[in-house]
């Protein structure tokens, strides 16, 4: 792949191969966004083009900012559990887990063996519904549309079972500080098994219809190649760093919830189908793979479900008692965390939250540049930001 | 790294893979041909059942409500609207359906459906559960004035029978 070393400056003063001539070269500046649909929500990322080679790529992030976090600080602890619903729209789950054990671990609340497994099993749902939702667009952005339809004929199981058990379809308040809203009943234990013996032939399917095929392997092999030592560098966590051949997974490295008593491997980006270690199709692999790990996960904690209370003792009114807490988790797109400040007083002193997507669109300027424009939306999709959380 | 070298046979056998490895995902979509049901849910003619617990449109049962201000405290976004005043010493104070005495005089509630992003927080606490989420999600409107409802008007009052389930 040809590499674009050179100043941008120098770029601009080079001079055609006329002698004589003052022709010169220009760069193009074009702006993809916000309203593109690659780039997955209001990102607009400025490109300089030489033609249709992409020279540099400046992504400008803040269409989306809706002052959450300085929010938060005049809301009480269990009104802001709605606002971190709308962190990543599309696993609004993991974003409620992160924050209720941030506020459990200050308070010092011990939440029900029960909860903490029905907790385990809605979060791996949500990372299923958030990874059929990455591999969709992604086909979509190469263009293939029914991968697409198919991964959201899954994603919609999954959302009716959410809808089921909390009420809403995409932001659901469903983790409560100290437990979860309400209890699966047995009915949706047997929707939940019945949809993982579906799931797994479906996800054959996906592989043999995107991942085997010829055409989608050439649009990404190769691709937006991220070093390990580049991925560690710029912070990138999640199935971005897997992708890049580290086994960083938070769940097997600091676990939390019940995920050392269940089995699972960590899914690695190896160069899969004769891939280079750290492209796009490394990144998309992984995505895949998880999925798989998942209905391992969900799988065996069904078997570690136990009757019993699914909310504890919490105070009608929340005082955290003086002191900070940042709690991580791993979310689908990455690692979490919550920086939480407080007081002692109603409402948090201050709230930070560590987005892995805005880690990882820092990436984009780093892996454009060389890149022709079909193949950066190739990376965009591969990075699968979500502006929601980018902005905040 | 991956061998970008063309080779004569590598050519001929990159097409070939491309083909096959199309050919089976067009054989995969081509199966959804039959067998299939639509999942399609044709909205206006077809209604989908929503489940018990749905988060929808939220609906204050005035006659019931005790004016505690609760939701409005619990509430992340201060879309309720709740005024009160003392009821005067000399009347009788009326109960609500669970015995509950109404000491104040409710003179003002007001939910912003526009401002609302329907947490379910303000149900949660109140304690007469007169604020409940119903499952009635038509109740667009042409202004944003007009998605406040006053829930103290004899037509709202008027939808408890429609609405509300018991």
């Amino acid at each position: 792949m040809q590499t674009w070393d050179m100043d941008l400056e120098e770029l601009k003063e080079e001079e055609t191969s006329l002698p004589g001539s003052k022709l010169k070269t220009e760069l193009l500046t074009v702006n993809m966004g916000p309203q593109h649909p690659a780039t997955h929500g209001v990102l607009r990322v400025e490109i300089k083009t030489d033609s249709e080679v992409v020279a540099q790529a400046i992504p400008h992030i803040g269409y989306l900012h809706r002052c959450m976090e300085k929010h938060c600080e005049a809301i009480d602890y269990r009104g802001i559990l709605p606002f971190v619903d709308r962190l990543d729209y599309l696993a609004s789950m993991s974003q409620e887990l992160t924050y209720s054990m941030a506020v459990e671990k200050m308070l010092g609340t011990e939440v029900p063996r029960r909860a903490t497994v029905i907790r385990m099993i809605i979060s791996e749902m949500q990372r299923i519904a958030s990874h059929l939702m990455a591999f969709g667009t992604y086909a979509l952005d190469l263009g293939a549309f029914s991968p697409f339809l198919y991964a959201f004929d899954e994603r919609e199981k999954i959302l009716t079972l959410f809808e089921d058990i909390s009420g809403a379809r995409l932001l659901y308040n469903y983790f409560w500080i100290g437990g979860v809203w309400n209890d699966l009943t047995d009915k949706n234990v047997e929707y939940i098994k019945e949809f993982l013996d579906n799931f797994e032939p479906e996800l054959v399917k996906y592989d043999r219809l995107v991942s085997q095929n010829r055409i989608f392997q050439e649009r990404t092999m190769g691709v937006g190649t991220l070093s390990l030592a580049d991925a560690h560098s710029f912070g990138a966590t999640g199935p971005v760093l897997r992708g890049s051949g580290s086994a960083w997974d938070l769940r097997k490295v600091d676990p939390y919830l019940f995920y050392n008593e269940v089995e699972f491997d960590v899914p690695v980006g190896e160069g899969q189908r004769g891939s280079e270690i750290g492209d796009c199709y490394n990144r998309y692999y992984v995505r895949m793979l998880e999925m798989v790990e998942s209905v391992k996960i969900i799988r065996q904690s069904l078997k570690l479900l136990e009757p019993g209370p699914t909310l504890g003792k919490v105070s009608k009114v929340i005082k955290i008692p003086k002191g900070e807490t940042y709690t991580r988790t791993e979310c689908p797109r990455g690692e979490l965390g919550i920086h939480l400040v407080s007081h002692g007083e109603k409402t948090p002193y201050r709230l930070k939250v560590k987005s892995p997507c805005f880690t990882h669109t820092s990436i984009l300027p780093h892996i454009a540049p060389g890149q022709m424009i079909a193949d950066f939306v190739a990376s965009i999709g591969s990075i699968d930001i979500v502006l929601g959380e980018v902005d905040r | 790294m991956r061998d970008e070298r063309l080779t004569f046979f590598g050519y001929f056998r990159n097409i070939y893979t491309a083909v096959k490895s199309s050919l089976i995902g067009m054989w995969i979509t081509f199966r959804y041909v039959w067998g299939k049901k639509p999942v399609t849910v044709e909205y206006p003619e077809v209604r989908d059942v929503l489940p018990d617990n749905t988060r929808s449109r939220l609906y204050n049962d005035a006659l019931n409500c005790i004016s505690c201000n609760l939701c409005a405290i619990s509430c992340p976004v201060d879309c309720i609207y709740i005024s009160s005043v003392p009821r005067p010493k000399d009347l009788e104070v009326p109960k609500c359906d669970d015995g509950t005495p109404k000491r104040q005089v409710l003179t003002q509630y007001v939910i912003d459906t526009a401002l609302c992003c329907y947490c379910g927080l303000c149900t949660v606490v109140c304690p007469t559960e007169c604020l409940t989420h119903t499952d009635d999600y038509e109740y667009s409107q042409y202004m944003v004035e007009d998605m406040k409802y006053d829930y103290l008007t004899d037509d709202l009052i008027a939808w408890r029978d429609r609405i509300v389930k018991t």
